[in-house]
């Protein structure tokens, strides 16, 4: 029995536990709803909620926890003799579990029977020439233990399937037999439902916080595994980045920081004015009809993926400023630039900046404006000596917010500003990033257990760190500014 | 109080500061205000009175082209300061609006320092000479105002930071500042409590010496208190205008009767 049909039946099961609990609850209270304690649907969905959450919460677990347990007995069946040199225990394991599917698509195929998957044995039949044939394919011939190992691997998952199968109705039915039983015209069913939404939400809450901090720990441990075969000194100080599979790589990460400030920079020196002064537009000066128009228009920015941007960087922003600016000055002849990914994803944080500010400016209270106007100002003395003012923290907090997007953009400096890591005034150099580091340290055929890998979890972090700051110190000041009118 | 009236009523033979005749204002398609013909004199102080809704407000910011912020507002009409039309095409709102000062229902100070507040519409309009001009203009605004003690220790300390009664005789220092002719107040008191209104209609009062005040307020009570001359509003009509004393005791009109005998309203 697949996981589809276990949802149906708890769905099933949940909805006729809602109508069966709601009758009961009218029938107790003798058809007059105005006895009940809460309105028929809460005693419904209270039993609607007793069979799905406990079910679910276990299959859940169940669904994680038994195949770790089922590798871990299956794994003890294949000596270490059996493991080939080139291999490891991991790899072999991966070969079980494929045969092991594969046994279940030649039963689902119709070509084995049950009886007969059981008893396979590597010297009657070609088991890769037959699995092939259902669209299983496999490496090598199949050995003598992996076979055995795929049998049992087979074995106890589909017995730990029927288990869970078994379980997880019967907890579904318990629960809406105990809502069932409960339901009187005197129980509390709105309370109690008012009470499994707020365990719903805080579930929910604690899945993002949860997930936050394990990510924030498995790069801790791997930064720290980095930081015990390559000394933290190096690449903290080390002005030199030259990674070699071979070994003996210099890891220095200052050339990228300073890539990804330069970039970063550049960026904002675009978006910000550009950013700020359309936000002033469309919110001090604008009719009704232009801004309908134009802040969908400049929203529209928002939406273009950053692969796009990249493109255009490549094809349409470098070669132009390699031909315009970079030849004619002398200041070298490559396509991909600090200034071209900088330009780039300066356009690409105008939306953000001229958005956020936007909003900023509106909340700015109309009675300062009038005051100003009342003094007899005009709009842009206004403009300059009122409003900004007093929107100020909260034009900060939005470039502090964009600046983090800028250190943590990718694609548009790989297309833009090329891969090379380098400490460079000029800015018609290519150079690179943290982050377009980080993929090229981890894209292809890497060990895991090398500083030239593991450094990307360094840099993940720093990275984390830098932009974990930016936006701490851009909410404090966000929140700080709303208190300031009343 | 009754000498004060007989008083104040010499007022009404002075010069006539304001003069609009037939003004109509449009909201849209909401005609606002409807044949709106009043004569405001210098040196007195004329109140608005009227129930919500009723254009006095409205009124009050055609006299210093304040509804021209407003997308959606239209106004037809003569209205002349100084006998000159301030809806002219040669005249520049900005500059009339230095002229006619303006008090706004809620306290609106600048989140900047209080002398800041003070010295935003002087720097503006280039009052002042130099840095000890600019004091002198300030120091004397926050006198008028009625808030030079209380706040002469902590000139850069921020506007924001001080009560509600304090922020409105703040932002009145403000609009005298700029050296207006004519001071418009809409509700300045309606956020305040009694102490600070005291406080600020004693103030109209002081102000009255040096400028034509129009002021628009709920509160029947404070029209008798401060104003020599009131205009009730209805429905966007002027029903009835004259002297304080006449309007209070003597209305000739049955609306006004009924709005001031708290029948409508």
């Amino acid at each position: 029995m697949s996981l589809i049909w276990l949802f149906a039946i708890l769905l099933a099961l949940a909805v006729a536990g809602y109508w069966m609990t709601r009758r009961r609850a009218m029938t107790s209270a003798g058809g007059d709803v105005r006895k009940l304690h809460s309105l028929p649907n809460y005693y419904g969905m209270n039993a609607a909620m007793l069979s799905l959450a406990p079910a679910l919460i276990v299959l859940f677990v169940w669904l994680l926890a038994q195949p770790l347990l089922v590798d871990a007995t299956v794994t003890r069946m294949i000596p270490d003799e059996a493991i080939p040199d080139a291999s490891n225990r991991g790899l072999v394991m991966s070969d079980v579990r494929r045969v092991s599917n594969g046994l279940d698509a030649l039963v689902d195929a119709g070509r084995m029977s049950a009886q007969e998957a059981r008893d396979l044995s590597t010297d009657s039949d070609d088991i890769r020439a037959s699995m092939a044939e259902v669209g299983v394919a496999l490496g090598s011939d199949v050995r003598p233990e992996v076979l055995r190992a795929a049998q049992r691997y087979r074995l106890l998952t589909g017995r730990g399937d029927l288990a869970r199968n078994v379980i997880v109705v019967l907890i579904a039915l318990a629960g809406a037999g105990l809502a069932y039983r409960r339901t009187t015209h005197e129980f509390r069913a709105r309370n109690a439902v008012e009470r499994g939404m707020s365990l719903l939400l805080l579930g929910a809450a604690s899945i993002a916080i949860l997930t936050t901090i394990g990510i924030v720990l498995s790069m801790l441990t791997e930064t720290g595994r980095f930081f015990s075969q390559y000394p933290w000194t190096e690449f903290f100080f080390s002005t030199n980045w030259q990674p070699r599979f071979g070994g003996g790589s210099d890891l220095g990460f200052l050339p990228l920081l300073w890539g990804t400030l330069y970039i970063s920079i550049i960026a904002l020196i675009v978006a910000v004015p550009v950013g700020l002064f359309s936000a002033i537009y469309l919110s001090e000066y604008a009719t009704g009809r232009i801004r309908a128009v134009a802040k969908p228009m400049i929203e529209i920015l928002a939406g273009i993926p950053t692969i796009v941007y990249g493109l255009f960087a490549l094809i349409t922003v470098g070669p132009l400023l390699r031909d315009w600016f970079a030849q004619p000055l002398g200041l070298g002849n490559s396509g991909s630039s600090v200034m071209t990914a900088g330009l780039v994803m300066g356009i690409m944080l105008i939306p953000f900046v001229s958005s956020l500010s936007d909003d900023i400016i509106n909340a700015v209270p109309q009675s300062l404006r009038d005051g100003s106007f009342g003094l007899g100002a005009t709009k842009s003395e206004t403009i300059r000596q009122v409003i900004l003012p007093a929107a100020l923290p909260g034009i900060v907090g939005a470039v502090l917010l964009a600046a983090s997007r800028a250190i943590g953009e990718t694609m548009i400096v790989v297309l833009g500003a090329g891969a090379s890591a380098r400490m460079d005034l000029n800015p018609f150099e290519a150079m690179t990033t943290i982050t377009v580091k980080i993929v090229s340290q981890l894209t292809g055929d890497t060990d895991f257990n090398s500083p030239e890998t593991l450094v990307a979890f360094a840099l993940g972090l720093t990275l984390f760190v830098l932009t974990l700051g930016l936006n701490v110190f851009a909410l404090y000041i966000v929140r700080r500014y709303r208190e300031q009118y009343e | 109080m009754k000498d004060g009236r007989l008083e104040e009523r010499d007022t009404t033979m002075q010069d006539t500061k304001i003069k609009a005749s037939n003004v109509q204002v449009y909201y849209g398609d909401n005609h606002a205000i409807k044949d709106v013909d009043v004569e405001i004199k210098d040196k007195t102080v004329t109140a608005f009175i009227g129930p919500s809704g009723c254009g006095k407000s409205t009124f009050l910011r055609c006299l210093n082209r304040m509804n021209d912020t407003i997308d959606v507002a239209r106004i037809e009409g003569k209205i002349l300061i100084d006998d000159e039309d301030i809806y002219d095409r040669k005249v520049d709102p900005v500059q009339l609006r230095a002229k006619v000062g303006m008090v706004f229902q809620k306290p609106n100070p600048f989140p900047k320092s209080i002398y800041d507040n003070v010295a935003y519409g002087p720097k503006i309009h280039g009052l002042a000479k130099n840095k000890a001009d600019l004091d002198d203009i300030v120091e004397n605004a926050l006198r008028r105002g009625a808030i030079w003690d209380e706040v002469k220790d902590r000139l850069h300390a921020p506007g924001t930071g001080l009560s509600g009664g304090q922020q409105q005789r703040l932002c009145i220092a403000r609009a005298v500042a700029t050296e207006p002719e004519i001071l418009l107040m809409d509700e300045p008191c309606s956020a305040l409590d009694p102490i600070a209104t005291d406080q600020v209609e004693n103030l109209i009062h002081e102000l009255r010496e040096n400028y034509s005040v129009v002021i628009v307020t709920h509160s029947m009570q404070q029209a008798a208190r401060v104003s020599q001359k009131t205009a009730f509003f209805h429905l966007g009509n002027l029903v009835e205008y004259g002297t304080t004393d006449q309007i209070f005791q003597n209305p000739h009109d049955s609306r006004t009767e009924s709005y001031i005998t708290g029948r409508i309203g």
